[in-house]
């Protein structure tokens, strides 16, 4: 379960403050999988990232006893100039893993990421595919209460697509997702509940049909 | 997924680091391990030969060969603390999206690294020594080894405030440059304090690390002593230094963690 309690958050910028959320108050159960909805700039990737805890709000509290990854994006952050092996090991490490667990992460990563040779390269011959390949399975790895996936399904192949969401499914048996996309497809195939940010509110709808259709509405209303 | 407790968490992550510095450090090139203590024994040798060409061998009847090396370790030890952590927190934005790596611990992680290499270095010049025949005698090992970790504390506490600056100040890096370029020159390393006029000495003992530099001399060589050596003033500098970054730190780690660099 996550619970905001009246948080605000804004950006300060030369024309004064840009609210991502005024004062919202928000209860996301437990064991539901949340598609995150809005429209560019609206504050999805920062809602992702104060989650996850490395973005704090302005007032106001995120209160949760679950454990969540780190916010998996397009850009994700390993070490250019070690190998993705040694990216792996390192990310492994800082979560405690013994060597066994390092062992048998390095093996399912390498598989599933199908970097053949590129594993034992240095990430920065990577493209930009191949590193959300390998931060995707890396994140899959892990024994979360939460995933935080910000926009990571969209890339790669058409094949590889239909793997990592096949492998998310198969996943979130386990645990639970917070979903960022502009595919309404999959986040309809893969999250019950949605959240919409529009003007620094966060609206939460039990169903994500719903949630799309508000979603879609505003789009609309913006438009004309 | 299983819950650790802070300690096991915080030990994980600076061993982590510490590794993944030591690996890039070690991996660049196929001579990567070679280079990294080849390097600093490189620049120290060249000025040995320099100095004891142009000064001859010895003044204060002290070895100059040990004391230079002496002086050259500590200092470069410093030297790589302060100046890598002017890029600590904007090169290692990366890192924080992991929640448990926070910005200090680079700092942390980095003082363990370069105290690390310049033990290696020390253990490298002590054998050269051994086996060259030099005077290796010191007079108290207890006190060097007690400003050594001083001057440790003292490099984490500067480095600290560095980091926190050059956050919001891009340019001042190359002030931090300049900085411990004049330090280097003032910092009685290829000089013997006792061997400079009054006057000019009186100005050297304002800079924190000549009184370091003239500790590990005194409690080292037995012709020397720490005669101007002033323990307030390390003292004072240590906790002023180390005071200032911790609450800088406390106050802004938040906005570090989120690059937000609105004043």
């Amino acid at each position: 379960m996550i619970e905001l309690h009246n948080v605000t958050k804004y950006f300060k910028s030369n024309r004064g403050r840009k609210y991502i959320m005024r004062n919202v108050n928000l209860t996301i159960p437990s064991g539901v999988n949340v598609g995150i909805l809005g429209r560019n700039g609206a504050g999805k990737s920062t809602m992702m990232r104060m989650l996850g805890q490395i973005e704090f709000p302005n007032k106001g509290k995120i209160i949760s006893s679950n454990s969540f990854s780190w916010p998996l994006a397009l850009s994700t952050s390993f070490v250019p100039g070690m190998t993705g092996r040694a990216n792996v090991k390192f990310v492994c490490k800082l979560y405690g893993k013994n060597d066994a667990e390092v062992k048998s992460i390095i093996e399912y990563v390498k598989e599933f990421s199908e970097l053949n040779n590129y594993f034992d390269m240095p990430i920065s011959s990577y493209s930009s595919g191949m590193r959300s390949r390998l931060s995707f399975g890396l994140s899959l790895s892990f024994d979360f209460d939460y995933l935080l996936i910000d926009e990571t399904l969209s890339t790669g192949d058409t094949r590889f697509k239909g793997k990592a969401t096949k492998a998310l499914q198969e996943k979130i048996e386990k645990c639970n997702v917070l979903l960022v996309g502009h595919q309404m497809k999959i986040l309809q195939d893969i999250c019950h509940a949605g959240i919409v940010l529009n003007d620094g509110n966060a609206y939460y709808f039990d169903n994500i049909n719903d949630a799309v259709n508000v979603y879609e509405d505003i789009n609309k209303s913006k438009e004309n | 997924m299983k819950k650790r407790n802070p300690f096991t968490i915080y030990r994980a992550v600076i061993s982590t680091l510490v590794l993944r510095e030591l690996n890039i450090r070690f991996s660049s090139g196929t001579l990567g391990y070679f280079w990294a203590f080849f390097e600093p024994f490189l620049q120290i040798l060249t000025l040995i030969v320099i100095k004891v060409a142009i000064f001859g061998r010895s003044d204060d009847d002290v070895d100059f060969a040990v004391y230079l090396a002496l002086g050259f370790i500590s200092f470069n030890m410093f030297r790589h603390i302060v100046s890598s952590s002017a890029n600590a927190f904007k090169g290692n934005r990366g890192l924080f999206i992991y929640r448990q790596v926070r910005p200090i611990d680079t700092i942390v992680s980095k003082v363990f690294v370069e105290l690390f290499i310049s033990s290696i270095i020390l253990v490298i010049f002590t054998a050269i020594g051994i086996y060259f025949g030099f005077d290796l005698n010191v007079k108290n090992t207890g006190m060097v080894f007690l400003a050594y970790i001083w001057l440790v504390i003292f490099s984490f506490s500067f480095a600290l405030c560095v980091a926190i600056i050059s956050f919001y100040f891009i340019n001042f890096k190359k002030i931090v440059s300049l900085l411990i370029r004049v330090m280097f020159f003032t910092s009685a390393i290829f000089y013997t304090l006792h061997s400079l006029p009054a006057e000019l000495r009186e100005y050297l003992l304002y800079n924190p690390m000549t009184h370091f530099m003239e500790m590990i001399h005194g409690y080292y060589f037995y012709t020397l002593d720490d005669r101007y050596v002033s323990y307030n003033y390390m003292a004072i500098w240590t906790v002023a230094l180390l005071y200032s970054g911790l609450w800088l730190y406390r106050m802004l780690e938040k906005r570090i963690i989120s690059n937000d660099r609105t004043p």
